[in-house]
Formats: structure tokens, C-alpha cells, sequence
């Protein structure tokens, strides 16, 4: 993948929130292209909140998932894709020269829309992302590995059973465990695409609780398709449509006066 | 509308019977077709296994009791036998109705008694007969087969060689030449040790070239206290064994015959020597003792030096004392006869008493061979004579020849050997599956040391970090490879690259172990690189970047090969491997092999493992890198792993075909059978064996029925391993079955 640098004609223009809010991502002029024929994403100038629920929502294929990736540079991994403009976390940018993959992603976690555990027993997928990034301490893993399981509510249903393969979980034990696996990393920012899609009902609100509980020390980022989703547990809302960024507002807002009229269709079912 | 609908399903449903029971049939007769081959395989080798069985053809009473058969044979076909009994005739008779043919008379003495006779040679019918006037009456008999129409007769010729009048010594009496061992060997050269009735024990050896007799007094050459209860002569007229009342055996050098020479003297039994014979090619020995125990020696270098007999093996023992030993002439088969009149058909190199039965209630007083050794003929001491057809095809198979040491006549100890032809008729084949399977151990072993590595890291390499482009050049070239006609790999091999390797061996091993060094040489200043530098670099630079400590070691290695060779291996490497090692290098050795087999097995690994890499779910490549794992740690920690079992697959389906492969190792080895690791000669595959030799196996033979054998253990070798690969494969793939 490419990175193309443009010259910063007007990103401070629109960027005049991002000081009070406390802001953790920004990005810049930022635009995506799968190939040159399939531009997903179309100059975004978004300022996200640290210890804050951003949720994005947006019909399928409005870019919602790839802007999620650019902050992790996951898309990274697809070939002939490039980028235009900038993505800074704690400003500095992070398709910069000289950034160092493993550290933004060991920063940045991700829990992916579909569960996905190492065919490993419960505590290796914990103890995986430590240990990738140099941990080797048994003791320290040991905490880590506990403290991560408690974080996303599975060290009660799990702790007698370490040892057995995480496969035996059920779905939504998988995905709190995906959780836990990012929360070992000691991460800052932990992107969600679409955690909840796959699950039932109950899991579904284990998982809301569970992100509710994570605000407090870490900035989530969400992707989803759940509107009411989006109301009950994010504290801003990121509209997007055809890979423009349509309204960012505190949920609140967006969802009850929202700015713009395809913000309003949209939340109120006229297409979607 | 309904009836339509009706229509349509009975068409889907009767599609889907006709699909179903195409498919069951193709299955089905795959099956049935690999149970065909293995029951064919398990026919053709299973009479390996099957005894001997004797049958009576007819027996009868002979006629005048007082006419004791002394002599007794048959023609190669056993269209007649012959009996000569003690007043010289010997009578001739159709094997078919028992009807007499003719008659001859040897002695021209009426009143002239035969009191032994002794078979010369195993290959032709020539005897000598000592009687009681102290002549030995030397006589041939030839069978020449003839036609008269479309009817096979057989016409006989008797003919006396030579009479000889013993020398009745100082007491002026006639000597009764009581027992006597008669050879003539290949030069035509005649040996004959008797004794008389005196107690005298004399050797007549008869030199055709010079016309001249040598005598010899053995009785005053022997030990005094050695008392002579049994002797015997080898075929090739060297021997001379005799053998004593108290157990004791002595061995003389007859071949100076001038000179006697003994050789070795010692204590074989604690009880009389009652029976002596020499086996076919004139080194095994078998000994009877009048305990009943037999057993075989043979001459054995001792330290390196002098050769002496050795106890090889002990055969079951009669409950009687052995009377007679009797070799067989096409085999090591030999009977020995108690003085009870059982009889046991031993094998010597095995060891092993095939058969055991007691023709009559009386005592065997005669038995002999057929020619071919497919029958054996026995009198009784009550004259009673009885025919027997002797099925024993593959006497010299047992587990033990096929797959444990074995002792064998010329050797030093017991072996592992594989030599399954020789010159002579003499020659006994040995047949140990232990170098063949070790041979193609040896060949997997060296092709997968080679082709394993690599395989396995470029299947890593190509669906790990190579690009689309990468793929779609690499992976069909490589399959590609796969498609090479083996023969053109072994002949390329055989004849071109094993000179090659040879001539450049020193730039090669060089080579070899020059580029490791510079891989890790190139890696560390890559790592000094500063990262800014490395970031624009597209894939794929990588291999452009691989090729540097390639180029390099290779021109390392074409500098320095020379100057290795000088300060290493005193300047010639091969004299060097030969002389400090004490290993020949051959030409097509066991690395060449290696290479080809290899070239020959990396594309099976290489896409079957590629297969699997390539097939590891994304959603764990993407799960693991996002947790900040680097590409390898992602590779090496979860895609690895979650491959193990096509990787493990690929690595099992490369080992059966080096396993089978038969062309390369038949081309590019020099097919000598031995059990050496040494990667600088060659060794003899299974598959290689099979195609070398059964255009060379009589049909329904040993050697046929072994090598259908190897087809077997072949088959059994590859079922096993695709068996487990399967297995093993089929328990990984539903680990990671649920993404």
C-alpha cells in the first residue's frame, strides 16, 4: 500500500473542536482508494475523543469498516490499495516514515466483527499479545492474562478452564475473549468492527456492558450497524454515506436533532 | 401444474440415484483394485513361507535280500534309476512301471565283492568302488536324453575309468577296502581315502596331467591316539577331514598333493564323530555325532590371519547316531540319516531341519538326491527301496535370511547381505531385505534432508510475504516440475550432473557451507540499515536481496575451493575420504541422489504445503498482526501451527514418493547393495532392486517370490505412511475446521 502525502490546505479549517475535546485521532484530508477505480474514502477531517464511545454507523459499503482499518493501518495488508492525507494518533502520524507497525497495533487494538481465537487454549490467545511484543516473565503474563479476562467480564466462566481450547467457547465467550486478547496488549485505542453483529441478544448486551465498563480507561472506536446500538453506548456518532463523513456529533445530537437531512433519513429508517 | 412439479422431482431424484451409483462404483473399484494388487503381492510372495513336503512315488521290495544295494540314482528327468548292489551289477530300470532296462556287470571277478562305493562329484555321476580284493574300480554313468519319433528315450553309458590295485604293503594280504570317499574335481584331478579292514588308512590322490599317483599313509600322519571313526574329502579335493571316537577332528591341505599339511586339529564333539560330509561348494561341513547332534562349520578367518572351522549352526538332533550324510546337489539342502532310520532335510545356512520322516520301520541303509534335488531315493536294510518326490522350493527363506544376520559360507561373521546372482552354479543367493530397505531409507533420507528445507520455506516464503505476481509465476513452474518424467531426472543425474559433482565437489560442499554464513553475514547489515531507508522498498526486493549472499558464497567458493582442498584434505579430497576415512568415493553417490530424489519430491511438498499455508484463515493473519505481531511472529506463532497438518501432509505424501520412486535412485546410484550411511556412495533401493532384477528371476523362483516380497513391504511402506499422513491430517484440519 501507498501513502501519498498532500499539502495541508485546510485542515485546520475544519478541525476547531479537537482542543476541548481531548482529542486522541484526527485525521486530515483523508482519502482511500482500494485501487484507482474504487475510492472508499472521500477527504474525511474526523477529530475522535480519548476515553470516550465513538460509534460509526452508515449503510453497507459507506466506508465505516475501511476508516476503522486506516487507524491501525490494517488495510495496509491489501495489495494495490493507497492512501491520501493523514492519520495522527496523539498527533503524530502514523503513515509517517520511520512508524513502527507492531507498536502502533500493540497501541491501537482491534476486535474484529466476526470472532476470530487462535485454535489455542484460552490463556496462550490472552498471553499471545504480550508475548509477541517481548514479554517473557511468567508472573507478569499470569497478571496480565487475569486482569484482561476480568476487563471484559470472562475470568468467572473461565478461570477453571485455562487450559482448554478457546474453540470450546461459546460465540459470545469468543468474542469477549477477542476483547480480552486486545485488553492484554494494554492498548489505548481499541477499534471494534462490528463486535456484536454475529451474536444473539444476551451476548450482544455482555458485550455493551463490557464496553461501557471499558470507557473509563480506554477510547473505543465502534463500528456498527445497530443504530440503537450506537444510542445506548457511544458518546459521539460518526454518520457516513458513500465514504463521506455526512455529520460527526455527540450522540445525543445526531440522533435527535441531527444537521443534516440524510443524517435524519437515514436514523429514521428512510433508506439504509 | 402438479403432475409437472411430480415430473421434475422424479427427474432430480432419479439424477441423483444414477450420480450416487456412478460414483459408489468408481469409489467401490478403486478400492477393490488397490485389495487386487495386495492380494496378488500376498500370492505371489505368501510360498516363500510354505515347507517342504516329500511324497511317495512307489516303493517295493528288492528281489535277492543278500543283494544289498550299495549305489542308487536317477537321471536329471527320473525317467531311471539305477541300484548296484554288493556283486557289481547294476541294474537299470524305467522310473514309470519299475520295469528292468538293462544290466551291466563292473568287476570282471566273479567271485569279487563291492564293499563301498562313493559318490565323486556332485555334478556328474562319477563313483568309485573299493571291493575286498583291494582294487578301487573308478566308473562313470551318463544319461543322454534321445528321440525316437516323438518318443524321449534315454540311453546309458557305463563306463570303468580306471581300476587301481592297492598296494598290498608288507603283510602280503589282501586288503578289504571297507569304507572309502571318492572325489574328482573340476580339473579331473581323483582323490580317494579309504579304509581297510586292517584298520589301515590310506589317500590315493590321481594327477591326470603328469599320469602319476600320489600316496599318502594318513594313519601314520594322524595323531596315534587319533582313531578314525568317520572322514570325508570336499568336492574340490583341498579337504581332508576325519574325524575321531573321542570327538576330536583334524583338517589336512591335501591340494600340494605331494605334501599333507594340517591345518587345524580340535575337539568338535565329547562323543564319537559317526558321519562326515562336505555340502556343495566345498566349505560347509556338516558333522554327525553318535548322539545324534549335527551341526555345520565352516572355515572363518580368525583375527585375519588362518582360516579354521566354526561351529555356524546346530540342526535338530536325531535320537539315534547319524549314519549318513548326504548333500544335495543343486542346493544346501543335505539329509542326514540316523541309525534308526529317520531322516532330516536340513538347510545349512538356515539352520533349520524342513522336514522329517521315516520311510520304513527298518534302517536307512542308502539314500541319494535326484539331480535336480526334487526327489530322493532310500533303501532299507531289508532291501525295501522307496521313490519320494521332494517339493521344498524355496528352502533357503526363513524371517531370519530375509531380515536378520545371517552366516554365510566366506564370511567372517554374520551379515546383512544382498547378492541374489553369482558365476557359478555353486553359488548360494542371499537375500536380506535389510540393505534394500536400508538402501531406500537411505535415498528418502538424504532427498528429504535436501528437498524438505526448501520446499517447506518456499511454500512459506510464496504464501506468506510473496505477491499476486509472485504466485502466479512461481507456483505453476513449480508444479511444472512436478510433470518431469523421473527417468529424464535420473539420466540427467546419472550422466550428467554426478560428473559434475564430482569435479566441482569441492565448490559444491564449499558452497554449501559458505551460504548460511553469508545469509546471516547479509541480515546483520541489513538490520544496520536505518529504517527510514527500508520503508519504500516494495515486496519482493527481498529475493533480489537473497541473491547477494548467493552470488557471493558462490564466487567464495569457486576462489577457494582449491585452496580448501590443499590445507584440508592434503590436496585431493577423494584420497583424502579414501585413506583417513576409508570411504571410495563413487560417482553416482548417495548426495547426487539426494539432489535429484529431492528435485523430484519438492514440488509434491511444495504445493501441498503451499496449499495449506495459503489456506490458514485470514481472520487469525489479521487477528495476530493486530495485536501487534510482525509478519514472521504471525507466520511462525499461528500460521505454521494451523498448517501443521497439510504441512505434515505434504511432508508424508513426499516421503512416499521418494520412498517409491525408482528411476532416479535406479539411474543416478550405482545400486550396490550395503548398509552405509556414508553420503558418498551409493546403496540399492527397494524399487530400484524390483526393476534391476525380476527380468533376471526365473518365474515362480526364490528370487522371483522375494522381490514380489519387496513389492509388498514396498507397498506396505507407502500404505502405512499415506495411512497416517491421512490420519494425522484429518485430526489437524477439524482443529481448525470451525472457521
Amino acid at each position: 500500500m501507498e501513502i501519498i502525502p498532500v499539502t495541508e490546505k485546510n485542515s485546520l479549517e475544519q478541525d476547531n473542536r479537537s482542543v476541548k475535546r481531548n482529542e486522541v485521532v484526527r485525521t486530515e484530508n483523508l482519502d482511500f482508494f482500494y485501487n484507482p477505480e474504487s475510492h472508499a474514502l472521500k477527504n474525511i477531517n474526523l477529530s475522535i475523543p480519548g476515553k470516550k464511545v465513538t460509534a460509526f454507523i452508515g449503510p453497507s459499503g459507506c466506508g465505516k469498516s475501511t476508516l476503522l482499518r486506516c487507524f491501525n493501518r490494517m488495510n495496509d495488508l491489501l495489495p494495490g490499495s493507497y492512501l491520501k492525507g493523514r492519520v495522527l494518533i496523539d498527533n503524530k502520524d502514523i503513515y509517517a516514515n520511520g512508524i513502527r507497525l507492531e507498536e502502533l497495533r500493540k497501541k491501537v487494538g482491534m476486535v474484529f466483527q466476526k470472532s476470530n481465537p487462535f485454535p489455542m487454549s484460552i490463556w496462550e490467545n490472552v498471553a499471545f499479545g504480550p508475548r509477541v511484543n517481548g514479554e517473557s516473565d511468567k508472573h507478569t503474563i499470569e497478571e496480565v492474562v487475569k486482569s484482561a479476562l476480568e476487563q471484559a467480564d470472562l475470568w468467572k466462566e473461565t478461570k477453571d478452564r485455562l487450559n482448554e481450547s478457546a474453540l470450546d467457547l461459546s460465540g459470545g465467550q469468543q468474542q469477549r475473549l477477542c476483547i480480552a486478547r486486545t485488553l492484554a496488549n494494554k492498548p489505548e485505542i481499541i477499534l471494534m468492527d462490528e463486535p456484536a453483529s454475529a451474536l444473539d441478544p444476551i451476548s450482544t448486551g455482555k458485550i455493551e456492558e463490557t464496553i461501557i465498563e471499558l470507557k473509563k480507561n480506554y477510547t473505543i472506536i465502534i463500528v456498527t450497524h445497530n443504530m440503537q446500538q450506537a444510542a445506548r453506548i457511544s458518546d459521539f456518532t460518526a454518520f457516513m454515506m458513500l465514504g463521506e463523513m455526512i455529520e460527526f456529533n455527540d450522540t445525543k445530537t445526531l440522533f435527535t436533532n441531527p444537521n443534516e437531512n440524510l443524517t435524519e433519513e437515514y436514523i429514521t429508517g428512510r433508506f439504509g | 401444474m402438479s403432475s409437472n412439479k411430480d415430473k421434475y422431482f422424479r427427474k432430480l431424484y432419479l439424477q441423483n440415484r444414477i450420480v450416487k451409483y456412478i460414483i459408489t462404483f468408481a469409489g467401490f473399484s478403486s478400492i477393490v483394485s488397490i485389495a487386487a494388487i495386495l492380494l496378488f503381492l500376498l500370492l505371489e510372495s505368501s510360498p516363500l513361507i510354505k515347507g517342504a513336503k516329500i511324497e511317495e512315488i512307489f516303493s517295493f521290495s528288492l528281489p535277492d535280500p543278500d543283494k544289498k544295494p550299495l549305489l542308487t540314482g536317477t537321471d536329471p528327468y527320473m525317467r531311471v534309476y539305477y541300484i548296484m548292489s554288493k556283486d557289481g551289477v547294476i541294474k537299470f530300470y524305467y522310473a514309470s512301471d519299475q520295469s528292468l532296462m538293462r544290466s551291466d556287470t563292473l568287476s570282471n571277478f566273479s567271485e569279487e565283492k563291492i564293499l563301498c562305493v562313493s559318490r565323486g562329484s556332485l555334478m556328474k555321476d562319477v563313483f568309485a568302488a573299493g571291493t575286498d580284493r583291494g582294487r578301487l574300480i573308478t566308473f562313470r554313468i551318463r544319461f543322454k536324453n534321445d528321440f525316437i519319433g516323438q518318443e524321449p528315450v534315454v540311453n546309458i553309458n557305463l563306463k570303468v575309468l580306471d581300476i587301481y590295485q592297492v598296494d598290498p604293503g608288507q603283510q602280503q594280504q589282501v586288503n578289504h577296502i571297507e569304507e572309502l570317499i571318492f572325489r574328482e574335481n573340476d580339473d579331473l584331478y581323483r582323490f580317494y581315502a579309504w579304509k581297510n579292514h586292517h584298520g589301515g588308512f590310506n589317500l590315493r590322490i590321481y594327477d591326470p596331467d603328469e599320469e602319476e599317483n600320489y600316496l599318502h599313509d594318513i594313519k601314520k600322519i594322524l595323531p596315534a591316539d587319533f582313531n578314525v571313526s568317520a572322514f570325508t574329502l570336499d568336492f574340490e579335493g583341498s579337504k581332508l577331514i576325519a574325524g575321531a571316537k573321542d570327538g576330536r577332528l583334524t583338517w589336512y591341505d591335501i591340494s600340494g598333493l605331494k605334501n599333507i599339511e594340517l591345518i587345524q586339529h580340535w575337539e568338535a564333539y565329547r562323543t564319537e564323530i559317526s558321519a562326515l560330509g562336505f555340502l556343495i561348494g566345498g566349505q560347509g561341513l556338516i558333522t554327525g555325532s553318535a548322539e545324534g547332534s549335527v551341526n555345520l562349520w565352516i572355515p572363518v578367518r580368525i583375527k585375519g590371519q588362518e582360516f579354521e572351522f566354526q561351529k555356524i549352526n546346530s540342526f535338530e538332533s536325531h535320537s539315534k547316531a547319524i549314519k549318513l550324510i548326504i548333500p544335495s546337489p543343486r542346493d544346501r539342502n543335505f539329509l542326514s540319516i540316523g541309525s534308526d532310520g529317520e531322516i532330516h532335510l536340513n538347510y545349512s545356512t538356515t539352520g533349520r531341519t524342513q522336514l522329517k520322516f521315516s520311510p520304513t520301520e527298518e534302517i536307512v541303509s542308502m539314500a541319494a538326491f535326484s539331480p535336480k534335488s526334487n526327489a530322493i531315493i532310500a533303501a532299507d536294510s531289508k532291501n525295501r527301496f522307496g521313490f519320494y518326490n521332494l517339493d521344498n522350493p524355496h528352502p533357503e527363506i526363513t524371517t531370519k535370511t530375509l531380515f536378520g544376520k545371517t552366516w554365510y559360507e566366506g564370511y567372517d561373521q554374520p551379515e546383512f547381505v544382498w547378492q541374489s546372482t553369482g558365476g557359478s552354479s555353486e553359488f548360494e543367493p542371499k537375500l536380506s531385505m535389510i540393505p534394500l530397505i536400508f538402501g531406500t531409507l537411505k535415498g528418502t533420507l538424504y532427498a528429504m534432508f535436501f528437498s524438505v528445507p526448501i520446499a517447506l520455506l518456499g511454500a512459506i516464503f510464496l504464501s506468506q510475504f510473496g505477491t499476486m505476481k509472485m504466485k502466479q509465476i512461481i507456483k505453476p513452474t513449480i508444479e511444472i516440475m512436478a510433470a518431469i518424467p523421473s527417468v529424464i531426472i535420473g539420466f540427467l543425474a546419472g550422466l550428467y550432473f554426478s560428473p559434475l559433482f564430482e569435479k566441482f565437489l569441492m565448490e559444491i560442499m564449499l558452497f554449501m557451507i559458505l551460504i548460511p554464513v553469508f545469509f546471516y553475514i547479509t541480515i546483520v547489515l541489513w538490520r544496520f540499515i536505518p529504517a527510514g531507508h527500508k520503508t519504500g522498498l516494495k515486496t519482493g526486493f527481498e529475493l533480489l536481496l537473497a541473491l547477494v549472499p548467493v552470488i557471493l558464497s558462490l564466487a567464495a567458493a569457486f576462489s577457494f575451493a582449491d585452496l580448501a582442498e590443499r590445507v584440508f584434505f592434503a590436496g585431493n579430497f577423494q584420497q583424502w575420504l579414501f585413506s583417513v576415512i576409508g570411504v571410495t568415493y563413487e560417482t553416482r553417490n548417495s548426495l547426487v541422489v539426494g539432489f535429484a530424489l529431492g528435485f523430484a519430491v519438492i514440488p509434491i511438498i511444495f504445493t501441498v504445503a503451499e496449499d495449506a499455508l495459503s489456506n490458514v484463515p485470514e481472520s487469525l493473519v489479521s487477528a495476530s498482526l493486530a495485536l501487534g505481531a510482525s509478519k514472521w511472529q504471525t507466520v511462525r506463532r499461528i500460521v505454521v501451527p494451523a498448517a501443521a497438518g497439510g504441512i505434515f501432509a505434504a511432508i508424508m505424501l513426499g516421503l512416499g514418493r521418494a520412498i517409491g520412486e525408482t528411476m532416479i535412485v535406479l539411474m543416478a546410484t550405482g545400486n550396490t547393495p550395503i548398509l552405509d550411511i556414508n553420503p558418498f556412495n551409493g546403496f540399492r533401493a527397494m524399487s530400484a532392486c524390483i526393476a534391476v532384477e525380476i527380468p533376471e528371476a526365473p518365474v515362480g523362483g526364490t528370487l522371483y517370490r522375494v522381490l514380489f516380497l519387496t513389492a509388498l513391504l514396498l507397498f506396505a511402506f507407502t500404505f502405512v505412511l499415506n495411512t497416517i499422513s491421512s490420519i494425522i491430517g484429518d485430526k489437524l484440519r477439524k482443529k481448525y475446521a470451525r472457521f
